[in-house]
């Protein structure tokens, strides 16, 4: 009994779902029946066309987290060994953090067009501010004994960077990617809703405006899918990678 | 006094490089800082711009509410109940990476395409943040001063309100914090999806007229309002947390 309580509440749900559908009250167009939404699903994946929208919403994802990735652990690693640089950007970031940058994508629009790189340009500067941050703060907060002994042993700048600093701060690398990658694939979505022709956000607003609930609904149940194994992904890679700390939790 | 030169002067050098970038000659869908200031003041006189940075606010600022109330009294619970614990946060761990805005053309259809339905979306995002920090604020209370509470005869509700809950208030902050900025985002979204007020409807509309302008306007009042938000809570958080040092 004890080791069913973890899907109590979910089957629960399911079930109040499945009988609100199936009661009549509300119409089919509201709350289309589990059924229904497991054909549109199998229908999406069955077809090659759901593959490709698919593949569309992935690449603007993991393009813009990406570079955010590469550039938001560079500059976080230069904050967070030089106070120079930290006392220059740190204003930038901390300031501008609480801003929406989607606020920023009819610019970008105009500045990068309707297509893709647009959306990828909002995804980068919206994934680089917490991988900047928390990877600030992990290199901040490495272990000074291990840089004095590096150095003392005639380390180079650049070899205790790369050989002390960043294998130490690599829990906060991971931790960073793991909110940057669901905020990457949100704001792929939400761009894709506002204004697109393709990938996954353009499917749902485009199954709603033709009354499709449940091709919309299935379409959510994929997004979903997609964040929840992107994320085991992560975890997995960084159970690998970063041997000596396992992580069991689910959040960081 | 360095310090603080040094970071107005990070953010100067960006302006002054913009201005002058502008008196080069930019594309006209980028206006110099001092246009857009310009722009702003004028804004500032009429009432449109009250009216729709009023109206976004009615709509983040009752869904950040609901949605952290909810998020930090069943992430508490969560933290300290262990029946609690295994029946909600499995659900609460496994949607956490699912981009919560998609439910927005769902929630259109159940409630409306009205506010409410953009209330509940907000509620919805910023619950996730709010949950999981408080539950982990909870969780990380440390065991031997619950035990020593209770040995000096402290109630399970006492050791609740004296021990758990302030162990916890640096962790809920942080999620507040998140969840802050989460509203904005998912408030702005959902108006550029679908509204007829607000600072998103603002832009997107400014954006079809080629109102440069009103873009950057609208911009700048959702930059503020956001800044002036996260400076409010970090506020409040020095404030029942003096002892805490707070960290950007």
């Amino acid at each position: 009994m004890r080791r069913l309580r973890p899907f109590i509440l979910i089957i629960l749900i399911l079930a109040a779902w499945e009988t609100a559908a199936r009661s009549g009250l509300w119409s089919p167009l509201l709350f289309p029946s589990l059924e229904r939404i497991g054909k549109e699903l199998w229908l999406f994946v069955s077809r090659s066309d759901g593959w490709w929208q698919t593949w569309v919403s992935l690449y603007r994802t993991f393009g813009g987290f990406a570079l955010a990735a590469i550039a938001g652990v560079a500059l976080g690693m230069l904050m967070g060994r030089s106070a120079l640089v930290a006392e220059l950007l740190d204003p930038l970031f901390s300031g501008t953090y609480a801003v929406p940058k989607l606020a920023l994508f009819p610019i970008f629009i105009f500045l990068f067009g309707l297509g893709s790189l647009s959306k990828v340009a909002l995804i980068f500067l919206e994934c680089l501010y917490p991988m900047t941050i928390i990877t600030y703060h992990g290199a901040k907060s490495v272990n000074p004994v291990l840089i004095w002994s590096a150095q003392n042993m005639g380390a180079s700048r650049l070899r205790t960077l790369a050989r002390v600093v960043f294998p130490a701060m690599l829990p906060y690398v991971f931790a960073a990617l793991r909110v940057a990658l669901p905020v990457a694939l949100i704001v792929a979505i939400i761009t894709e809703m506002i204004s697109s022709v393709d990938g996954l956000g353009y499917l749902v607003s485009y199954s709603l405006s033709s009354l499709k609930t449940d091709r919309m609904l299935a379409i959510v149940v994929v997004i979903s899918a997609l964040g929840l194994a992107l994320d085991h992904a992560l975890v997995a890679l960084r159970n690998r990678l970063v041997y000596w700390e396992r992580l069991d939790t689910f959040y960081v | 006094m360095k310090i603080a030169l040094a970071r107005v002067g990070a953010v100067l050098i960006v302006l002054v490089a913009w201005q002058l970038l502008s008196l080069r000659g930019l594309p006209e869908f980028v206006l110099s800082p001092v246009e857009i200031a310009k722009h702003f003041v004028a804004a500032l006189g009429t009432p449109e711009l009250y009216r729709d940075a009023a109206a976004s606010l009615a709509r983040a600022l009752p869904g950040f509410a609901l949605g952290t109330v909810l998020g930090i009294a069943l992430g508490l619970a969560a933290g300290i109940a262990r029946s609690f614990d295994e029946m909600l946060s499995p659900l609460v761990f496994l949607t956490y990476p699912v981009p919560k805005i998609v439910m927005l053309p769902v929630f259109m259809l159940w409630f409306g395409i009205g506010d409410l339905s953009k209330v509940l979306i907000i509620a919805l995002a910023c619950f996730y943040p709010a949950f999981i920090n408080a539950y982990y604020g909870a969780r990380a209370t440390r065991r031997i001063l619950v035990w020593s509470a209770r040995n000096m005869g402290a109630s399970e509700a006492e050791i609740f309100r004296r021990v758990v809950l302030p162990g916890a208030l640096p962790q809920i902050f942080a999620g507040l914090r998140v969840a802050l900025a989460l509203s904005f985002i998912v408030m702005f979204a959902a108006e550029m999806i679908n509204a007829r007020s607000g600072l998103g409807h603002l832009i997107r509309e400014a954006e079809n007229s080629l109102r440069f302008d009103l873009m950057y306007v609208s911009l700048l009042t959702i930059a503020i309002l956001g800044y002036a938000g996260d400076r409010l809570i970090r506020f409040l958080r020095g404030y029942f947390l003096p002892w805490e040092e707070s960290h950007a």
